[in-house]
């Protein structure tokens, strides 16, 4: 029996006032050549429950990272959110609001949205940011043709951006969908042998649209070439920057060495990794691609009697005003996420974010230092600094060695060969957060260990 | 007023944490020093208790359906079911890994899994990935794949897609992204597809038509299968904006009505909360000859008597796939809701659709047919916005005769119900509707909810023009000046203190 239905009961007393007799009447403007001729084919409705009985059998076949050690992050990461932050963020006024598109019954989402925006901005370093899009690989994809569509008349290399190499497929994967409509030509930054951006090679992006570029870089390592990096691609090339936000507390803003653009997930201010979303989008930008951006903004003005007050604005950029025209095609975001960030952020000020930062730094540099203790295990990339993730050379492949420790109960970290074209089968990619503990880290190290003695066994 | 910017406590303010595993000193000079951060950013300094506070106050200056009856046309603004929170709250959900691996993730992928087969099966699709995490990227992701089949088969030279005037801005903004150039045709003097339009722009250029079905007026198109027919013989795809799904549950599907591809937006139909703009949840849907371009990963299943009710999950990539719209799995938490939002109809989601016309065509008949009291006291009345016997989920008014008589515009009867506590309708939209009010009410509002509401809509058309004109009154602040925002610019706190 469905019980969310007020007028269950009562059909026929509504119809009788419209002057009809039956719900078929309701339906006899849909012809009969596209009709349904038999009802649904599904299974009764449960009640609430039931619902909750089975959503909690089913679940429960999942193992969350937090039951066990987890070195898995890469771009997602596992974190502890604060109790009131969902508390807040879910009181039935924010999470059952529509978009705010009647600013005098809206001003607490709207105020909630123009403090994220400023504590974004903030956090980057740069004056604008949008109330976030869905993820950090379509922040990128939208960042990147926001800075054709500002650059492209005077650029010299036209319908032209470059990106990192390494990138892992998932986020190319994203930026070529995105771009290809425009007809942009995506081609690839090379590395140096530090893993950092390689300056000379750099030269070649001068005069491009856009280049986009990781800090730390997609396998862990923190960039000290970025700085240099706008200099050489020049005033009329957007630097587009992907952070790991919660390094912001540690390492210097983009917006401080040359970034036009931030883009980042912002998933671990707010909300657990929840299997890839609901998570959001950072977008901030300078004034110059303001007009070009995607995504709703919040000002703050004043109403009909002076008075303080907050609304959308720059809404002709989008969609609902300019069709196909329009800066994006984005209209549902991830707001209310965007909210639970903002209380997080909130609640950790600036000394919370930058101890946060320094737990999460402080948990790599130990896993680091443990793992690298283990004879027959390299550093991809030995001699640089890292942030909550590094990438190690196994003599065997990463697959196998991860196996093995899930067997063992930890979950290693990441193969890189499944998620990033020409990566070697032997490349693990660890992450540590704040949430790892050094009784994980010894797990680790014993499982690698005792990984190591059974390929040894085969050997001999 | 207040922001949470004035919070400006103690350096220690603020949430305690562990201490880190090394010392802070030892980690800081780790970093390059060209890089450390030499300025925090200026975050509020504040406990918890303020806070608390802060957020409080602010969710009491917004509206919610939980606050009342919210009939904003097009966006299904359905009751929320607070168990669908406590279940995405788990760490069973909240804490995953969409890297980790499949044994890791068996329940999730099982309610996927039956995600998926229920959504084709409603709409009469062969294929359903739960990847794209809005309705508009829903659009981007399948008109992606509706390019792909077209250059596979050796027809690249396809290069327009066709929207109806009435369509959402979604849709040419979608297309668009892909590199189409669009077509739009005009509504017949019904607010219909109008065929003889359609005809005249239909040809070898054509990629696909985008078409709402019940259309954004509300009304179910009666020609939309000869409308696909005409598509198709030219060699054209037809893609459903299911933005309007939640009126034709169980009655008929986009596969009868001849779609090629479908996205559904759990947000709406399925009661994923709205959250002020998001997240939402965009799920596609193809028929068998576009689903080797979808997405990738979809979830699969194979026997197996350790899985779960015997089944082991894996992902499979489609053979030619489009690649990533989301670099993960999509919104997985907002699925996982929609699971719960569907398991408590199951078969009975058809009773949903009829309570949602119900309720829709009972609120029109209400506004539309005034006591004679009351409309002895109205100077002029709206018209439909398309002429029409029964609407579906929603319906159109045009207040022009209203604007005509007293001056009043849909805006200022918008603006005036806030005063009595309601969420106001959808307004100006769709744009062939002039003074366009769209009504939405769902099914789950009560027949009371309905007849309070029809009464105090007519009530303001009977008050003081002027009353209306500078509404609202009642609310947290007066009408408020989006041309000041848009010439001021003020979007960030300036923090000068």
């Amino acid at each position: 029996m469905v019980d969310h239905l007020p007028n269950l009961g009562r059909e026929f007393e509504m119809l009788q006032a419209m002057g009809f007799s039956s719900i078929d009447d309701l339906f006899s403007d849909i012809p009969q050549d596209v009709t349904r001729d038999t009802p649904l084919d599904l299974p009764g409705p449960q009640t609430e429950e039931e619902i909750w009985a089975d959503a909690q059998r089913l679940l429960s076949a999942n193992i969350p990272m937090n039951s066990r050690p987890n070195f898995l992050g890469a771009g997602l990461y596992e974190n502890f959110v604060p109790t009131m932050v969902a508390a807040m963020a879910t009181r039935g006024e924010f999470l059952t609001s529509y978009t705010p598109y009647q600013p005098e019954v809206s001003q607490g989402m709207l105020q909630a949205l123009w403090e994220f925006q400023t504590m974004i901005s903030e956090l980057v370093s740069l004056p604008v940011s949008n109330v976030s899009v869905y993820d950090a690989s379509t922040a990128a994809a939208e960042a990147l043709t926001c800075a054709v569509r500002v650059h492209n008349r005077k650029a010299e290399q036209k319908n032209i951006v470059y990106v990192s190499k390494w990138l892992p497929d998932y986020r190319l994967s994203v930026i070529e969908n995105y771009t290809v409509g425009g007809g942009i030509e995506i081609r690839t930054l090379e590395w140096d042998e530090n893993g950092m951006i390689d300056l000379d090679f750099a030269k070649e992006a001068n005069g491009c649209c856009a280049v986009y570029v990781e800090q730390p870089n997609p396998f862990g390592v923190i960039d000290e070439n970025l700085p240099k990096l706008k200099e050489i691609v020049g005033e009329n090339t957007a630097l587009i920057v992907g952070v790991n936000a919660t390094s912001l507390g540690l390492i210097e803003a983009p917006g401080n060495w040359g970034a036009d653009i931030v883009v980042g997930e912002g998933q671990p201010f707010g909300i657990g990794a929840t299997a890839g979303g609901p998570i959001y989008g950072i977008f901030a930008c300078n004034e110059k691609y303001l007009r070009q951006m995607p995504g709703r903004i919040v000002g703050k003005t004043i109403d009909d009697k002076g008075n303080d007050a907050y609304t959308l604005t720059l809404s002709t950029r989008e969609q609902h005003i300019r069709r196909h025209k329009a800066t994006s095609n984005i209209c549902s975001n991830e707001t209310l996420i965007a909210l639970m960030g903002s209380i997080h952020m909130s609640l950790l000020g600036p000394y919370g974010l930058e101890k946060l930062s320094i737990r999460n730094a402080a948990s790599c540099q130990a896993t680091k230092e443990a793992v690298c203790s283990i004879e027959g295990i390299e550093l991809l990339y030995p001699n640089t600094c890292s942030y909550n993730e590094f990438t190690i050379i196994l003599p065997q492949s990463a697959m196998s060695a991860l196996s093995y420790l899930d067997s063992l109960g930890v979950t290693g970290g990441l193969a890189l060969e499944e998620t990033t074209k020409n990566a070697e089968s032997n490349w693990l990619h660890i992450t540590a957060t704040d949430q790892t503990t050094m009784a994980d880290i010894s797990k680790l190290v014993d499982g690698l260990e005792s990984w190591l003695e059974t390929l040894k066994e085969v050997s001999a | 007023m207040s922001d949470v910017f004035a919070f400006n406590g103690d350096l220690s303010a603020g949430y305690a944490q562990p201490e880190p595993l090394i010392s802070g000193d030892e980690v800081f000079n780790a970093i390059p020093s060209s890089l450390r951060r030499v300025n925090l950013p200026r975050w509020p300094r504040a406990s918890e208790p303020e806070l608390v506070r802060h957020y409080t106050w602010l969710s009491r200056r917004n509206f919610g359906i939980d606050n009342g009856f919210y009939p904003l046309g097009s966006c299904t603004m359905k009751h929320n079911p607070r168990v669908n929170e406590k279940i995405v709250q788990l760490s069973e959900v909240n804490d995953l890994h969409p890297l980790a691996p499949e044994s890791h993730l068996q329940g999730l992928m099982a309610i996927f899994y039956e995600m998926q087969e229920m959504l084709a099966h409603c709409s009469g699709m062969d294929e359903v990935t739960l990847q794209p995490v809005a309705g508009a990227q829903g659009e981007f992701a399948a008109i992606r794949c509706i390019q792909e089949f077209h250059k596979k088969n050796g027809e690249s030279g396809r290069n327009k897609v066709i929207v109806p005037d009435s369509a959402h801005g979604t849709n040419p903004a979608s297309a668009a992204m892909c590199g189409y150039e669009i077509i739009e045709i005009p509504s017949n003097d019904e607010g219909r597809l109008d065929l003889d339009a359609l005809k005249s722009v239909v040809g070898q250029d054509t990629a696909a038509m985008m078409v709402t079905n019940p259309s954004t007026l509300g009304v179910f198109e009666p020609e939309i299968a000869k409308a696909s027919e005409i598509v198709h013989a030219a060699g054209g795809q037809m893609y459903y904006d299911g933005a309007n799904f939640n009126a034709i549950l169980g009655k008929t599907s986009p596969g009868l009505m001849g779609f090629d591809a479908v996205h559904y937006n759990l947000h709406k139909t399925f009661s994923q909360p709205h959250g002020g703009g998001g997240p939402g949840s965009g799920p596609i849907g193809v028929k068998s000859h576009l689903a080797e371009f979808l997405p990738k990963p979809l979830v699969d299943r194979k026997e197996d008597s350790n899985g779960i009710d015997g089944w082991k999950y894996f992902w499979r990539d489609p053979e030619n796939s489009i690649g990533k719209v989301q670099q993960w799995h999509g919104n997985a938490g907002a699925v996982v809701r929609s699971w719960a939002f569907y398991r408590r109809y199951g078969r009975e989601l058809e009773k949903m659709s009829e309570h949602a016309v119900l309720n829709a065509n009972y609120l029109r008949h209400k506004i539309l047919n005034p006591s004679n009291d009351l409309a002895a006291k109205i100077p002029a009345m709206p018209i439909d916005g398309a002429p029409t016997k029964v609407v579906k989920h929603e319906f159109t008014l045009s207040m022009s005769p209203v604007k005509d008589k007293t001056g009043v515009t849909g805006k200022d009867v918008a603006k005036r119900l806030l005063d009595y506590g309601y969420m106001a309708p959808t307004l100006y939209f769709p744009m062939i509707v002039p003074e366009c009010l769209m009504i939405e009410p769902t099914e789950t509002e009560s027949k009371e909810v309905l007849d309070k509401f029809a009464d105090d809509f007519l009530k303001i058309l009977s008050e003081d023009s002027d009353l209306v004109m500078t509404a609202p009154h009642n609310t947290d602040v007066g009408r408020v000046d989006e041309v000041w925002a848009a010439r001021n610019l003020v979007l960030r706190h300036p923090l000068d203190n």
